[in-house]
């Protein structure tokens, strides 16, 4: 009767905690895609396979603790090899793991099927931030942590997505199979959604590749799980899926700015207008290393204001920016920035903080250099 | 050759009879089990090729 009763509890226990593990933010989410619910399914059943396991293995050397104590008389068994047994013990974590391994296998081949896709993005990792292509349309941005700096110092309180929020999110449409081509820049990072079931290496000189069919509109999050440097944990993945129609508009009004922004090339632009570009630029693309005061982290980054190399030499400065400096953590930013990002971003740290050079640098002229 | 080839199965599983044991180091030789351990070595090799294989495509 009492023995009936702690069974009938931990039934109930067991039950609940079910339930209450699928709500919870301790057990992984269940997703908003076929693989990402097939992926959590799975868990559960291993999950559950090792409670059982746990529980009949512990369960029984507890009780032979307990039923078999030396208090009570107990006789130690001497005998020295028992073939049955030992089969048994052989033969079912075997057929254990063999019956774990095809429903897991199956899962896996779903998910490095990447053919047939509907919409190719070129996802590059980037210390430290990412960079979205969509291949064959023409349209590729940048994807900048947008939690502001007196969040991360604690100077202001901490919003409901603190460090989870970019500038520009990667916008899908949901229904559709999206493949994700993967690579970076710098190091190793690795593009992870939890509710999108990926974590996907994103590694210098390989592309990797994944994809997605996300089956509910929403925003989803994630970050970078590649431990990448000193701002690894400031890369954060946001992506939002919408509705296809929603999906031709926002792409269609991409599209459209990125052809004004290259009409923009060719006018002449005012100092003015530059630094407020500039600024821009500075603060989502290089204030994570220098700092957006200018003042640099010495010595891994130099400080640029007041850099008497940087006023003196403004076609070294130049060169920088684009072509990076090897064998330091300054990239390259001839293809994450665009002419007119360059001649404002140039024009901004020649001029600002204190930095009155005065110069203008103008786009025309940066993509007549880049185009050489 | 077949209590060779039993002998390496029971090997593989890693579970075998003391009185098997006994037999195989008194009448069994060492070359025999080591070239049928190779040999069968390779088969599990094959084998696993072939399912993941199957498996795949």
């Amino acid at each position: 009767m009492r023995m009936r009763h702690v069974w009938m509890t931990a039934g109930t226990l067991f039950a609940g905690l079910g339930g209450h593990l699928q709500a919870s933010d301790w057990n992984m989410p269940v997703g908003v895609t076929d693989v990402s619910r097939e992926v959590y399914s799975l868990h559960m059943t291993i999950f559950w396979i090792c409670v059982i396991i746990g529980v009949v293995v512990f369960g029984a050397m507890f009780y032979s603790l307990f039923r078999y104590r030396h208090s009570q008389g107990a006789k130690a068994a001497k005998f020295h090899e028992h073939t049955t047994v030992e089969v048994i013990w052989t033969a079912l974590p075997l057929l254990i793991l063999v019956g774990m391994a095809v429903p897991a296998t199956a899962t896996l081949k779903k998910m490095y099927d990447a053919s047939d896709a509907d919409l190719d993005v070129m996802v590059t990792g980037q210390q430290w931030r990412w960079h979205y292509s969509y291949l064959g349309e023409d349209v590729d941005f940048t994807s900048n942590l947008a939690t502001p700096r007196e969040q991360i110092s604690g100077e202001s309180e901490k919003g409901e997505n603190y460090l989870l929020e970019v500038d520009e999110p990667l916008v899908l449409p949901v229904g559709k199979k999206v493949r994700l081509l993967l690579t970076a820049d710098d190091v190793i990072h690795s593009w992870w959604v939890p509710e999108l079931a990926v974590k996907q290496d994103a590694v210098p000189g390989f592309v990797n590749e994944n994809w997605v069919r996300i089956n509910e509109p929403g925003i989803y999050r994630g970050q970078c799980a590649e431990l990448c440097g000193k701002d690894h944990g400031f890369m954060p993945v946001v992506v939002e899926a919408v509705e296809q129609e929603q999906f031709d508009t926002w792409l269609a009004e991409r599209k459209a700015a990125a052809a004004q922004e290259a009409q923009g090339v060719d006018r002449e632009w005012t100092m003015d207008e530059l630094m407020e570009r500039g600024e821009q630029v500075y603060g989502s693309i290089c204030a994570s290393c220098h700092q957006a005061d200018g003042s640099g982290l010495p010595p891994a980054f130099p400080a640029l204001a007041g850099n008497q190399a940087l006023l003196d030499e403004p076609e070294r400065h130049l060169d920088t920016v684009v072509n990076g400096v090897s064998g330091t953590a300054m990239p390259a930013f001839r293809t994450t920035l665009n002419p007119v990002e360059i001649a404002a971003v140039i024009t901004y740290e020649r001029n600002a903080w204190g930095n009155e050079t005065g110069e203008v640098t103008q786009p025309a002229d940066i993509a007549d250099m880049l185009s050489e | 050759m077949w209590k060779t080839i039993k002998s390496v199965l029971a090997a593989f599983f890693g579970v075998q009879r003391e009185s098997r044991r006994q037999e195989d180091f008194t009448t069994g030789k060492a070359s025999s089990f080591i070239v049928v351990g190779i040999l069968m070595g390779v088969l599990f090799v094959v084998i696993l090729i072939v399912i993941a294989t199957l498996a795949a495509g």
